[in-house]
């Protein structure tokens, strides 16, 4: 009797808890709104609160991995080149630059009347110190690559510089985007201080970074490019998806960046919240190991992509959050070209598979790490190959291991992998980057990421003719062609591309997000 | 003078007839309530995992996007998962994974254990102090944490969560029956039985198992409970079943994500568990309150 009783109260305080946590959480989202209307009247024009969810790990520009810092650096510092809203190149303290013909010359002509943070003249002498910073610093070498390649950095007047390469190499554009430009006189003789408060040109300077709780920054008033902009920014790391959407319903942060997916619905319907999505350039896509049967034949591949949906793909494991993957390279990497997709059709796949020679289907491998995203397409792909009579094992893997047994495998005939869902992220205006360690055959691992083993001799062909060359066209046109042959040959199951969101306070204005997730507020307005 | 005592002695016959264990077990049983509602449910749920498959109202495996996440409701008893999987359906099919995963465990372990105990208890000496020593080792390990190294050297999938839980649960086991043993080998129908010249194994299957057997009984049926989350717990961390089965603890895996806006995909599975665990508990209970004679002298 004793223990019915018990049952009975751990029952009832189970449901009281459970209705507590209900009513919690309705109380919480209605104070929120509340104070979101009364702070957001008092949030100042002239202050901008950004919450991201990591925190910052480098102040350093040639020495930066993660999103996060880099968007930090992009509103202190500024590059010879830099990117659009797009991701595409565009001049930034480069006047005018051109790239001779056999891809090895650039020519920059640098702006004038440009004044570092710290009263240094940029100049031709400033270009050349930094770029033989990270020449030099080996340290630096992983992130800042391409710059090994420079045989030469020659001034050719106060304002003119040339850059010689030993190798064509195409994505050195993209690279001289990436490096911004640091005060010759802290490289000179602060350089241990660059990674905790950089000097540079752009139009905010460093003020403060209190480790795991906020750097703040200010706007610099000898900007060179002028404008109109706030005051004063902080950012503040708050991993905590939960309190980083309700600081932007109070009001307590203008900008949030991500928005997590399960609040998008919600934050949709605030009026004084605005949630913005923006593709990305990371690809989702399952790789198909050309090399082995059964998968080397393509009959089979084309019968894969047809059996998955990919509306459906993007529903369930990303949340509706994504576009599909209509080509072999995101939509916002340069010289895309849309291609007819493999529409969702199970009478064709299971055609194409009995053709093949497999009308019962086969048993096969797919291998993917241990984040339970990943999990979750795994699973989406074996049940939609199931339709077609596929049966998908699911081996998931430590990240260490599955890179140990995809990468250990010294020639494609060592190779177990079968299929392997996992994803690509290049900058938008490096193709090469988004091509070659993925399609080329001399990117077999262990040297490169082409773990499908493709091989087809025109499309590596296309790939060195456009790597070696600067003519624009020309290299559209290659490209163009690339993309139409490789996704005949389907060397994967093309799966989709991320969407990132963020969240702004509807009086903020002039936030961007560019494909490769930096969150750009350098013309940010608040009203 | 005779006839009086022949009418008492077969009385006495009649009431000895009439006295059964089983019927004495059952006459106490009755009374531990929450152990008989336990075992109400544990017997629905051993006829749900094995008819399981033909009453599910859907196919476990089949998933409809255009119901992803639904919550509670007519048409779906325990709302549907991230794929638009019947969640109701799922639990009944996994009902059976778990209970075959902790009863097959548990009675290897029995066996072994039972095995191992016996021997160790009836000898003594230093086969003994080999196995008792080789208990304390595993002892010293706490029983997930073994489990989890088991199943890493052995790698993932439901048969070696089989192996690992059997593996943790041998040396309670061994334990338990060594001590029985060792009480059971002082008793003088032991002795009579070995002077007479009985061989060891008759001895030990004979006179001293059964007297192991209420005790064992007891330790089964609370294993079980913790098997169970052992294997759900496994299955959680992505080292038991695979990822589509229908395992609880894999579905509780597989939802966490969802907890802050459809928990139900948590919650169902987590019911599920603590239901079975808490009924396993409760009939082990009910069970030493009945057979434990520790108990049934005070």
């Amino acid at each position: 009797m004793n223990y019915v009783k018990k049952l009975v109260f751990v029952i009832l305080c189970t449901l009281l808890l459970a209705a507590c946590a209900e009513k919690d959480n309705s109380n919480a989202s209605n104070t929120g709104e509340k104070s979101t209307t009364e702070s957001g009247k008092v949030s100042s024009k002239n202050e901008l609160v950004i919450a991201v969810n990591e925190n910052f790990i480098s102040m350093d520009p040639h020495n930066t991995g993660d999103t996060n810092s880099g968007s930090v650096q992009e509103t202190m510092l500024e590059g010879l080149l830099g990117f659009d809203a797009d991701g595409q190149i565009i001049k930034v303290l480069a006047e005018d630059y051109s790239i001779s013909d056999n891809a090895l010359e650039y020519t920059f002509k640098l702006q004038e009347g440009v004044t570092f943070h710290d009263g240094e003249q940029f100049n031709a002498e400033a270009v050349k110190a930094n770029i033989e910073r990270i020449m030099n610093d080996e340290s630096l070498r992983l992130y800042s690559r391409g710059f090994s390649l420079i045989s030469n950095v020659e001034i050719l007047g106060d304002y003119d510089i040339k850059v010689t390469l030993k190798e064509p190499y195409g994505p050195m554009i993209t690279r001289f985007g990436v490096a911004k430009m640091i005060s010759p006189k802290m490289i000179k003789e602060n350089l241990k201080d660059i990674p905790k408060q950089p000097v540079g040109t752009g139009p905010y300077k460093f003020v403060e970074w209190v480790q795991g709780d906020h750097l703040s920054i200010e706007k610099f008033d000898g900007y060179w490019g002028g404008g109109d902009r706030v005051s004063k920014i902080t950012y503040k790391p708050v991993p905590e998806n939960g309190s980083r959407v309700a600081m932007l319903k109070a009001g307590d942060a203008q900008v949030i960046y991500p928005v997590p997916a399960q609040n998008i619905d919600e934050l949709s319907n605030n009026k004084d919240v605005e949630v913005n999505k923006v593709p990305s350039t990371i690809a989702h896509y399952v790789s198909l190991n050309t090399y082995k049967k059964p998968l080397d034949d393509i009959k089979v591949r084309q019968a894969f992509n047809y059996a998955v949906d990919k509306e459906a793909y993007i529903k369930v494991v990303n949340s509706g959050l994504g576009l599909p993957l209509d080509s072999i390279i995101p939509s916002k990497t340069v010289y895309y070209k849309q291609q007819k997709m493999y529409e969702h059709n199970i009478e064709k796949a299971k055609a194409l598979l009995a053709e093949a020679g497999y009308p019962n289907g086969f048993d096969i491998e797919i291998w993917g790490n241990t984040n339970s995203d990943t999990m979750k397409g795994m699973q989406f792909i074996q049940q939609q190959l199931g339709q077609i009579g596929v049966k998908v094992e699911i081996k998931s893997m430590e990240e260490g291991t599955l890179s140990d047994e995809i990468y250990g495998a010294q020639t494609p005939d060592d190779a177990k992998l079968q299929m392997w869902y996992v994803s690509w992220s290049a900058y938008a205006s490096d193709i090469t980057n988004a091509t070659k360690p993925l399609f080329h055959s001399v990117s077999f691992p262990p040297n490169g990421a082409n773990t499908a083993y493709y091989h087809n001799t025109e499309a590596d062909q296309l790939m060195d003719e456009a790597n070696s060359i600067s003519d624009v066209d020309r290299q559209a046109e290659l490209y163009e062609k690339l993309q139409e042959i490789v996704y005949q040959d389907t060397p994967w199951i093309f799966l989709g591309v991320d969407e990132v969101v963020y969240g702004v306070r509807s009086n903020v204005s002039g936030v961007l997000v560019n494909p490769t997730g930096g969150l750009d507020v350098k013309n940010a307005k608040v009203e | 003078m005779t006839s009086p005592t022949t009418v008492q002695n077969s009385q006495v016959q009649k009431k000895q007839r009439k006295y059964s264990p089983l019927k004495e077990f059952w006459k106490s049983f009755k009374k531990q309530k929450a152990a008989l509602l336990a075992s109400i449910f544990i017997g629905l749920l051993i006829v749900v995992a094995i008819i399981g498959p033909y009453i599910a109202p859907y196919d476990p495996f089949e998933p409809d996007y255009d119901a992803l996440l639904e919550g509670p409701s007519a048409s779906h008893l325990a709302g549907t998962d991230e794929y638009g999987r019947d969640i109701f359906s799922r639990l009944i099919v996994g009902a059976k994974i778990s209970l075959m995963v902790s009863f097959s465990a548990v009675f290897l372990g029995l066996i072994l254990g039972t095995i191992l105990g016996l021997i160790s208890g009836y000898f003594g000496g230093w086969i003994d102090k080999v196995i008792m020593r080789s208990c304390d080792v595993l002892f010293s390990f706490p029983d997930l944490l073994l489990a989890i190294a088991i199943v890493a050297l052995l790698g993932p999938g439901i048969n070696n969560v089989i192996i690992a839980v059997m593996i943790f649960s041998v040396p309670s086991f061994a334990r338990l029956v060594r001590g029985a043993t060792l009480n059971a080998k002082e008793n003088v129908y032991v002795e009579a039985a070995q002077s007479m010249g009985a061989s060891h194994v008759r001895v030990l299957w004979k006179h001293i198992f059964p007297e192991t057997i209420s005790e064992l009984i007891i330790f089964v049926t609370m294993r079980i409970g913790t098997a169970i989350l052992a294997a759900s717990g496994l299955s959680f961390l992505g080292l038991g079943a695979s990822p589509e089965m229908p395992e609880w603890g894999v579905m509780l895996s597989s939802g966490r994500d969802y907890l802050g806006t459809s928990s139900h995909v948590v919650i169902m599975p987590g019911i599920a568990i603590f239901l079975t665990v808490l009924a396993f508990n409760l009939i082990g209970d009910g069970l030493r309150d009945v057979l434990d004679p520790k108990i049934k002298n005070n």
